[in-house]
């Protein structure tokens, strides 16, 4: 067939990145904001942000690989919660050593959303109600172990962990999230796994038909997602300095915009690892620079929204375009 | 060589007998077309090959052997494969990932090699002769070169039956020859390929076997496409009367048409369209599938852009806009020949059902709804019209396809339209339902009611229709006076559908 395929002008491609939107808005917003007020970009202030931004990515690439497959994840956070408590409690209860804690933990965190991805494979439920009973489920248990009491036993190296820096204003925080960002991209672009989610969140028809196995995928995706909630909630553990019961209760609305921002699609197929990461950096500034100049926390809110709404239209937009030239090559 | 074996398989569903006694032989090296109109069995027995349904009796054997696949996957490892109607790609995905889905490397946490992968995938195209970089996102193609990926991935698999669900539906004419070009070559290569299509022309082109389905029997089985002339394939197709009909032709009032389209012209591709139907009269739309239909009716309706003609409703030019519009301002109602997709709602009652029609009527004041009021409208309907059912509060999807349509009607009649639009009324009922169906457009008819009966069941037609228009390409090709002649009325409908394949 002597039919070519489409091929646009680099500058119309590279408005297909994800990224580039959000690193431009971003990019935008720090220069803004550091020219009125130039506090903003002292040691302090970045280290804190930094910080902020470290815990929120790998919150959000939690969500981001439940996404990718189409579902939802709400059970995020109190998995996340879950297995920040377990950490503390195992160090400072039973006198476990850090690496075996950390190891448990992790291993927690995983086993629950294992858990959740195998109920949802196996019954076809949707996730959204699968995940809210776990997000109860994970919640009770945290409550029942800690009575709604924090652990304070956190180890001296946990705690410089999540508060010292590695280098100049960058935290220590940064290294699990910068693992967290190229092992995650890797998968989604280089690895079987990754693209086998990608492709069942695109057409889940089309990967069924083509020899992928639904339920397998599905419960790496879970698996996948619990490991990242529990990195998150073992970086808060050293950022806070507590094991406190109420962490991760606040994970679920900034875990679903900052992907969104960054151009992922929620029913599924279309996720961007480089695009999350500006949509972390611009909620991280808005809040920031926002509470920097005094403005009330309603405002915030507002503001994301807005922002969330925005990065839909946008998204939407790029879709409908695509779809115009996919009706102008039927065409030709 | 026969590769393909399907032996006097049957397949009952309740209520209906899909598939009885069906046999089919394809042979390597050959091109088999499987024709028969909707609800001839077609799609029952595809799913039957592939493995999705499980035959009540009967076998598939695949070279020699047979088969019993338990899902596509495994039909696709045993050397079928399958091309659907409608697209199975990844669209984000490459052309090549695409081709190789379900090899991208050997564990899950593999890393994927795209130049291996690309290089493997390239093999596929060249051979289907697609000048296509496997690199190219899916999305990027043409929906001709999106159908020639999926053979590709499907012969990657070592597929050596190829069935092809109406392959060139969305293909223009000239992407259809290169298909065609290519499928011809993987005959010479010794693939068997299986080819549902409802273009006879196509047919005739690239087919050299034929099996025939109607009433989910085989009007033929396997039979030389060579030695049967296109009006032989078209009689197996639509069949000859199996009963005789029983109504004696009706005197039309003359009245006023209630609808009338002149030179009517539609963004779904109907051209010239002129038509008529006065209360009282039951007026048939003959065609075989693809003629424009079902979309003529959709149209009517406000589906589809009026590009041309002109449109009356009780003598008063009208411009219909929505399902709504014809409904509540003109009386306009449309039993949908998908009763599962658009014309039920199958997990609510009876009663929400039937009575949905009405819900802007009745509904008070406050907007507020309730039961006994609906109840009030739809019982006396649904008596007549005796309903099978325990309860009005019955979930509508467990009744049978009879009594389910049955409700379909009620609703309307329910509304109190005056211009019933009926599309393939008896697709999935038994023989003693569709009789009793029949009896009621008849009473609908005798009550004033205008009804535009939409089948392609010619036994159908002749028994309920007071007048036939012949449908073919979008166009009108010609009108039967009904006598209740079965004989002289079939020939002259075929006459029609025949003009076209003179010209």
């Amino acid at each position: 067939m002597a039919v070519h395929a489409n091929t646009d002008g680099r500058l119309t491609r590279a408005f297909d990145n994800d990224w580039i939107g959000p690193g431009i808005v971003s990019l935008a917003a720090v220069i803004g904001i550091s020219l009125l007020q130039p506090a903003f970009l002292s040691s302090f202030n970045i280290f804190v942000l930094v910080s902020a931004i470290s815990v929120n990515m790998v919150i959000a690439l939690g969500q981001l690989v439940i996404i990718g497959i189409g579902q939802m994840n709400l059970a995020l956070g109190s998995i996340g919660g879950l297995v920040a408590i377990s950490f503390v409690g195992l160090m400072e209860r039973f006198g476990v050593p850090v690496p075996l804690a950390l190891g448990l933990a992790l291993g927690i965190g995983v086993l629950a959303g294992m858990a959740g991805g195998y109920i949802i494979a196996r019954t076809a439920i949707s996730a959204f109600i699968i995940t809210l009973a776990g997000l109860q489920i994970f919640k009770g248990i945290n409550l029942g172990i800690t009575e709604a009491q924090p652990f304070y036993g956190v180890p001296e190296s946990v705690k410089a962990f999540g508060t010292g820096s590695v280098l100049g204003p960058l935290p220590w925080l940064v290294l699990p999230m910068l693992i967290c960002s190229i092992g995650m991209w890797y998968l989604f672009n280089r690895m079987r796994i990754g693209r086998h989610i990608l492709a069942m969140g695109s057409n889940p028809h089309a990967a069924e038909m083509s020899g992928i196995d639904p339920k397998v995928t599905i419960i790496w995706a879970h698996a996948l997602s619990g490991l990242l909630a529990a990195v998150a909630g073992v970086m808060l553990v050293a950022k806070l300095q507590i094991g406190h019961p109420a962490i991760g209760d606040d994970w679920l609305i900034s875990s679903f915009a900052a992907p969104v921002i960054g151009g992922a699609v929620l029913s599924g197929g279309r996720v961007s690892v480089a695009g999350t990461f500006f949509g972390v950096v611009i909620i991280a500034i808005i809040t920031q620079g926002l509470v920097m100049f005094n403005i009330d926390p309603f405002v915030v809110q507002i503001v994301l929204g807005a922002l969330i709404l925005w990065a839909v239209a946008i998204n939407r937009l790029r879709e409908v375009r695509i779809a115009k030239l996919q009706a102008r090559g039927a065409g030709a | 060589m026969t590769a393909l074996q399907v032996s006097n398989v049957s397949k009952s569903f309740p209520g209906v007998k899909a598939l009885n006694d069906v046999s089919m032989t394809m042979s390597a090296g050959s091109v088999h077309a499987l024709l028969g109109e909707n609800g001839a069995g077609k799609s029952t027995l595809i799913k039957i090959i592939t493995g999705i349904y499980a035959p009540d009796s009967g076998s598939v054997m695949m070279n020699g052997k047979p088969v019993r696949f338990a899902n596509l996957r495994q039909a696709a490892a045993g050397g079928l494969g399958v091309v659907h109607q409608e697209r199975n790609l990844v669209t984000r995905f490459s052309v090549g990932e695409n081709i190789m889905l379900d090899r991208l490397g050997a564990s899950a946490l593999s890393r994927v090699d795209y130049t291996a992968i690309h290089s493997e995938a390239e093999k596929w195209l060249k051979l289907l002769d697609l000048e296509v970089d496997p690199r190219t996102i899916v999305s990027r193609l043409s929906v001709a070169q999106m159908q020639l990926v999926e053979i590709g991935k499907a012969l990657s698999l070592q597929s050596r039956v190829l069935l092809l669900d109406e392959p060139t539906a969305s293909l223009t004419p000239n992407e259809s020859k290169v298909l065609f070009r290519i499928l011809r070559r993987l005959r010479d290569d010794g693939v068997a390929i299986g080819f549902v299509s409802h273009k006879l022309e196509e047919v005739f082109d690239i087919c050299d076997r034929v099996t025939v389905l109607r009433d989910g029997v085989n009007a033929c089985d396997s039979a030389d496409l060579t030695t049967l002339s296109r009006a032989d394939v078209v009689q197996m197709m639509i069949g000859r009367a199996e009963r005789i009909t029983k109504r004696a032709p009706r005197a039309q009032p003359d009245v006023p048409p209630y609808l009338e389209l002149t030179d009517y012209a539609s963004g779904a591709g109907h051209r010239d369209i002129s038509l008529s139907v006065r209360p009282g009269e039951i007026v048939g739309l003959y065609g075989l599938v693809g003629a424009g239909r079902s979309e003529l009716a959709r149209a009517i309706l406000g589906l589809s852009k009026q590009l041309g003609g002109e449109v009356k409703v009780a003598g008063k030019p009208v411009h219909i806009t929505s399902v709504a519009e014809a409904l509540h301002h003109h009386g306009i109602g449309y039993v949908s020949e998908d009763r599962k997709q658009e014309g039920l709602i199958l997990l609510h009652s009876v009663l929400a059902n039937a009575g949905i029609t009405l819900w802007s009527k009745l509904a008070n004041r406050m907007g507020f709804l309730r039961d006994s009021s609906i109840n009030s409208k739809v019982a006396p309907v649904l008596q007549r019209l005796e309903l099978k059912t325990p309860s009005v509060y019955q979930t509508i999807g467990n009744l049978s396809g009879g009594n389910q349509q049955k409700v379909s009607v009620a609703k309307w009649i329910a509304a109190g339209v005056k211009l019933l639009i009926i599309d393939e009324p008896s697709v999935g009922i038994d023989i003693k339902t569709k009789a009793y169906l029949h009896d009621l457009i008849h009473e609908l008819a005798e009550q004033g009611t205008a009804v535009l009966l939409i089948t392609s069941d010619m036994p159908e037609m002749v028994d309920v229709a007071d007048r036939i228009l012949v449908m073919d390409g979008y166009r009108i090709k010609g009108e039967v006076e009904n006598d209740r002649n079965y004989d002289a009325v079939s020939k002259a409908i075929m006459g029609f559908i025949h003009n076209h394949a003179a010209a």
